[in-house]
C-alpha cells in the first residue's frame, strides 16, 4: 500500500529513490552547476566553484549546522526550539564580557559558557516537559529573556578582539590550510549523532517519542526525560556554536546567531527531518544548512541585495515545509 | 418483486491502484428498513461507504436513489440528496453548542441575520421527538461519546436525510447507551428514514436490522432478510469457510497465585481484592466507567495508589513508574491501539522490538542480524499479515496492528499481560485469531487479565470473571457459574 521498496527498480528508480531520500544532496550539486555556470556568464571567470570560497562556505555552515543539529533532535520528538538564535548571542556575549571586561581564563570561561548552555537548555526542557508548556511558548519567553539579558550585559554594543587561545576553532584550518578545524567539528559531531540516533536504544526511543508520545509512553519510555534531554543538549550545543561564532567572528555583538533557529529549521526540513516528528536522519540537516550556506553565499556572488535575500529565505523557509506537508501527506 | 427500493447499489466497482475495493457491488435497499451491512475489515464496507457520500467516485456503475441515477461528485452533493453518515471518528465542532453543531452548514436565517432562537426551538423539538435528555446550548465538548453521536444523528435529521449511515456505532458505547442509541434507530425507521447499519457485532445485527448484506473481498455475497439466516451461517459467509468455534478456549497450565491486589484505593477505584493464578483468563468485566483502565493502571505503576497493597509472585511492590513493572514481568496492550499501542510512522519491525531492545542490543549497539530475524519471527508466528517487516504500521489493518502489538508483548516476554478490550472494532477473523494467542500465551504458562466490554468474550475466554462497578469489586464469578444474566445483575 505505502511501503517503500528499492527493490526491482531501474537505474532511474534508484536515482528518483536517492534523490527523495538525499533531497539535500542532489540541491547542493545543483546549486553548483547553476552558480559556476552563472559565474561565467556574468564574470566571465569562475569565483564561485573556488576552495577559497568553498572554504568560506563550509565555516559559515559550520556555526549554523552545529545550531541546527540540537534543533533537528528537537524536531526528531516533535518538538521545536525557538530560543536557539538568541542563545547563541547570549552564550557568546557572556564569554566575550568574561574574557574581555573580567579577564577571566578562556578555558575557565569557555567552561561557563557551556554550563550555561545547560542551564538555559534545562530551563526549556523544564517547561516543556515537567511544566507542560507547549515548547513554542516555552523557548519563546526564554528567547526574549536570552536577547534582552545580551542586550543589558553588552550595552547593546560590539565586543571586538577574542583571545588568540580561542582563535582555532572558527579560524584554524588544517591539512595545508585546506580544510576549517570547526568544519571537522560539525563533521564529527554529526557522524556521533547519526550514529546514536540509528544505532542505539536512545535514538531509537527519540524516534518513537517524536512518532507518537502516547505509544513511547505504553512502551515504557520516559517521554518526558526526552524532551528534557533534548533540549538540553540543544542548549550544549548552543553554547559550542556560540563559541565557534565569536571565534570565527573574532568579535561579539547582539546580533550573533539571529534567526539561527529558522536557519536551523529550514536546514533540518531540507535535510528530510519532519516538522511532525519522529521521521529524518540527523546527517540530513547538515546537508540542509550547507544547502542553505551555499544558496546565500551564490545570491550574493550574483549580487543580489541583501534585504531581497531575506525575502528569498522566508520564500525558501515556506517552500521547505509546503515540502514536508507533502512528503507526510497520507495517501488515502 | 414489486418491493420499493429506496436506494439501488447497481454494479459499483472501484479500484485503487493494485486493489480492487468493490467488484460490482449490487445492492438494494428497501425504504423504510434497517440494512445491515457486515464484512471483515477490507471487506469493502467504508469504500462502500465512502462512494454513497460523494467521497469516491466509482470507477462503473450507479448509485439509484428513489429511482434516480445520482453521481454525487462531493459530500455536499450526497447530504442534499439526503445521505448522511455517520462516522465512527465523530465530526462535530466541539467547541460548539449542541443546537448550532446540529444546524452546521445549514444555518437558520432571518433575513441577513442567523435565527438562533429558531435553531435552538427547532434543536429542541428534535431532542424531544428522540426522548432525550439533552440541553441544546450546553457544548459539544461536554457531552459523552454516545451523545455526541446522537447529536450526529440529530444533525442528519435536522437535514432531513432520508438514507442515514452508520458506520460502526457501537464500538464506542457502553450497553446501556446502545439500547437508547437502538430505540433512536427504531424511531428513525418509524418515521420512514432508511438506516444502512455496520457493525462488527452481529448480536447487534441479529438484534436490530431487517436485511443484512455480506460483502467479502470486495464482492457483494448475499443480501437476505435476517430471519433467514444463522449467526453461524452469516459467519461463514463474511469469513468465506467453515470457521471453527468462536472462543476455542484452551485451560492454561494453571499454577501459584502470581498477582495479589489488596485493598486498592485510588480515585475512584475503591477497596479492590483480587488474586490471579498463574495460566489463568482473569477477566474484568463492567461497563465502560467502571474503572477497569484505571485498576490496570495503578497496578502498573501508571497511577499511584493511594492506598492497598500489590504483591507480585508473592513478593509485595511499589512500581514508581510503568517501566518499573514491566521490567518486573508485567504488560499492558492498550484500549487504543491506534494511539496507545503502536507508534503508527514506524515499521512493523521496530515496533516489536521497542519495548524490549535488550534483546536484540549488543555493547549498546542495535544489532540488525539480530533484530530482522527475531521480529519476523514473531510476526510469523502470531500471523502478522504485512507486505514486509519494513511496513509502517500505520498501513495495516485494525486486526493485523493488534497482533503487533501483541507481539511487542510477548517479545518482551511479559508473565502478566493485561489486553485492555483487546478485539475491539477487530473483524470476526482476526478475533478468533487473538482468543487463540490467549490459549497459546495461558499454555506458556503466562496470565492474562483481559479487561473487555463484550459479554460473549469474557464468558468464552476466562476463567474467572471480575465483576466491577463504579469502582468498586461486585463481585466474582468462575467460568462455570458464569452467565451473562448473573454478571449484568452485578455490574448495575
Amino acid at each position: 500500500m505505502g511501503a517503500k521498496t528499492t527493490e526491482g527498480k531501474n537505474g532511474w528508480g534508484i536515482f528518483a529513490q536517492f534523490t527523495k531520500d538525499w533531497m539535500s544532496i542532489v540541491g547542493i550539486l545543483l546549486l553548483i552547476i547553476i552558480f559556476s555556470i552563472l559565474s561565467y556568464i556574468k564574470f566571465g571567470a569562475q569565483y564561485f566553484l573556488t576552495w577559497s570560497n568553498w572554504k568560506n562556505i563550509l565555516l559559515q555552515s559550520a556555526t549554523v549546522a552545529i545550531v541546527a543539529l540540537g534543533q533537528s533532535v528537537i524536531l526528531l520528538t516533535g518538538n521545536f526550539d525557538l530560543s536557539l538564535g538568541r542563545m547563541v548571542c547570549l552564550i557568546s556575549c557572556v564569554g566575550a564580557v568574561l574574557m574581555k571586561t573580567h579577564e577571566m581564563s578562556p578555558f575557565l570561561a569557555v567552561i561557563l559558557m557551556f554550563l550555561l548552555g545547560i542551564a538555559l537548555g534545562s530551563v526549556n526542557g523544564f517547561l516543556t516537559a515537567y511544566v507542560g508548556i507547549p515548547a513554542f511558548i516555552a523557548t519563546l519567553g526564554t528567547q526574549y529573556v536570552c536577547y534582552g539579558t545580551a542586550k543589558f550585559l553588552t550595552g547593546a554594543t560590539p565586543i571586538p578582539n577574542m583571545p588568540e587561545s580561542i582563535g582555532w576553532l572558527g579560524r584554524g584550518y588544517i591539512l595545508n590550510n585546506m580544510i576549517p578545524i570547526c568544519t571537522i567539528l560539525m563533521l564529527l559531531l554529526y557522524m556521533g549523532a547519526q550514529f546514536v540516533t540509528t544505532k542505539t536504544r536512545i535514538g531509537r526511543n527519540l524516534y518513537a517519542v517524536g512518532g507518537s508520545r502516547e505509544a513511547a509512553f505504553f512502551s515504557g519510555i520516559n517521554v518526558k526525560r526526552y524532551y528534557f534531554g533534548t533540549f538540553v543538549l540543544a542548549g550544549i550545543l548552543s553554547a559550542f556554536g556560540g563559541l565557534v561564532l565569536m571565534s570565527r567572528l573574532n568579535s561579539v555583538a547582539i546580533t550573533n546567531g539571529q534567526n539561527y533557529e529558522f536557519d536551523a529549521v529550514i536546514g533540518s526540513i531540507i535535510g528530510g527531518i519532519s516538522l511532525a516528528g519522529g521521521k529524518g536522519r540527523v546527517i540530513g540537516t547538515m546537508f540542509g544548512c550547507i544547502f542553505l550556506i551555499t544558496l546565500f553565499n551564490g545570491f550574493s556572488q550574483m549580487g543580489v541585495d541583501p534585504f531581497i535575500q531575506d525575502i528569498l529565505k522566508g520564500i525558501v523557509l515556506v517552500i521547505a515545509i509546503t515540502l514536508d506537508v507533502l512528503r507526510n501527506k497520507k495517501k488515502d | 418483486m414489486g418491493k420499493d427500493y429506496i436506494l439501488e447499489i447497481k454494479e459499483i466497482t472501484k479500484e485503487f491502484p493494485g486493489v480492487k475495493a468493490l467488484d460490482n457491488v449490487t445492492i438494494p435497499v428497501e425504504r423504510g428498513t434497517i440494512h445491515g451491512l457486515v464484512g471483515e475489515n477490507g471487506a469493502g464496507k467504508s469504500t462502500l461507504i465512502k462512494v454513497l457520500a460523494g467521497i469516491y467516485q466509482p470507477d462503473r456503475g450507479q448509485v439509484v436513489l428513489d429511482g434516480q441515477i445520482r453521481h454525487f461528485v462531493s459530500p455536499i452533493e450526497a447530504r442534499q440528496a439526503g445521505i448522511s453518515v455517520v462516522h465512527q471518528e465523530i465530526k462535530l465542532a466541539e467547541t460548539l453548542s449542541v443546537a448550532e453543531n446540529m444546524f452546521l452548514g445549514n444555518l437558520l436565517m432571518k433575513g441577513r441575520l442567523v435565527d438562533w432562537n429558531g435553531m435552538r426551538s427547532r434543536a429542541r423539538d428534535i431532542v424531544r421527538d428522540l426522548n432525550m435528555d439533552i440541553d441544546v446550548n450546553q457544548q459539544v465538548s461536554e457531552l459523552t461519546v454516545a451523545k455526541k453521536q446522537i447529536v450526529e444523528i440529530m444533525h442528519a435529521i435536522n437535514n432531513e436525510s432520508r438514507v442515514l449511515i452508520m458506520d460502526e456505532p457501537s464500538a464506542v458505547l457502553t450497553d446501556r447507551e446502545l439500547e437508547v442509541m437502538f430505540r433512536i434507530v427504531r424511531q428513525l425507521r418509524e418515521k420512514g428514514i432508511t438506516i444502512i447499519y455496520i457493525s462488527h457485532r452481529l448480536e447487534e445485527v441479529f438484534d436490530l436490522c431487517d436485511n443484512v448484506s455480506v460483502l467479502r473481498d470486495g464482492q457483494h455475497i448475499k443480501t437476505m432478510p435476517i430471519d433467514q439466516v444463522g449467526r453461524k451461517e452469516l459467519i461463514n459467509m463474511m469469513v468465506g469457510r467453515e470457521m471453527g468455534q468462536e472462543f476455542p478456549k484452551e485451560p492454561g497450565k494453571i499454577g501459584d497465585v502470581i498477582l495479589e491486589v489488596k485493598n486498592l484505593n485510588r480515585g475512584l477505584l475503591k477497596d479492590i481484592s483480587f488474586q490471579v493464578r498463574a495460566g489463568e483468563v482473569f477477566g474484568i468485566s463492567g461497563l465502560v466507567g467502571a474503572g477497569r483502565t484505571e485498576l490496570a493502571r495503578a497496578i502498573l505503576g501508571i497511577d499511584k495508589p493511594e492506598s492497598g497493597e500489590i504483591y507480585v509472585r508473592g513478593r509485595q511492590v511499589h512500581y514508581r513508574t510503568f517501566s518499573d513493572a514491566i521490567r518486573d514481568g508485567l504488560g499492558l496492550i492498550p484500549e487504543d491501539r491506534k494511539l496507545q499501542g503502536l507508534v503508527q510512522i514506524m515499521s512493523v519491525r521496530k515496533n516489536t522490538t521497542l519495548v524490549n531492545m535488550k534483546k536484540v542490543i549488543r555493547g549498546g549497539i542495535i544489532r540488525k542480524n539480530l533484530e530482522e530475524p527475531l521480529s519476523q519471527e514473531y510476526a510469523k508466528k502470531l500471523r502478522v499479515s504485512a507486505p514486509s517487516m519494513e511496513t509502517e504500521v500505520q498501513y495495516l489493518s485494525g486486526g493485523n496492528q493488534q497482533k503487533v502489538v501483541i507481539a511487542k508483548w510477548l517479545f518482551q516476554e511479559s508473565e502478566i499481560l493485561f489486553l485492555d478490550e483487546p478485539t475491539r472494532g477487530i473483524d470476526v477473523g482476526a478475533k478468533a485469531e487473538i482468543y487463540r494467542l490467549i490459549n497459546q500465551m495461558v499454555q506458556e504458562g503466562k496470565t492474562v487479565i483481559m479487561i473487555s466490554s463484550e459479554m460473549p468474550e469474557i464468558l468464552g475466554m476466562c476463567d474467572r470473571i471480575m465483576i466491577m462497578h463504579e469502582g468498586r469489586k461486585m463481585g466474582e464469578l468462575s467460568a462455570e457459574e458464569a452467565t451473562q444474566e448473573k454478571i449484568m445483575a452485578k455490574c448495575v
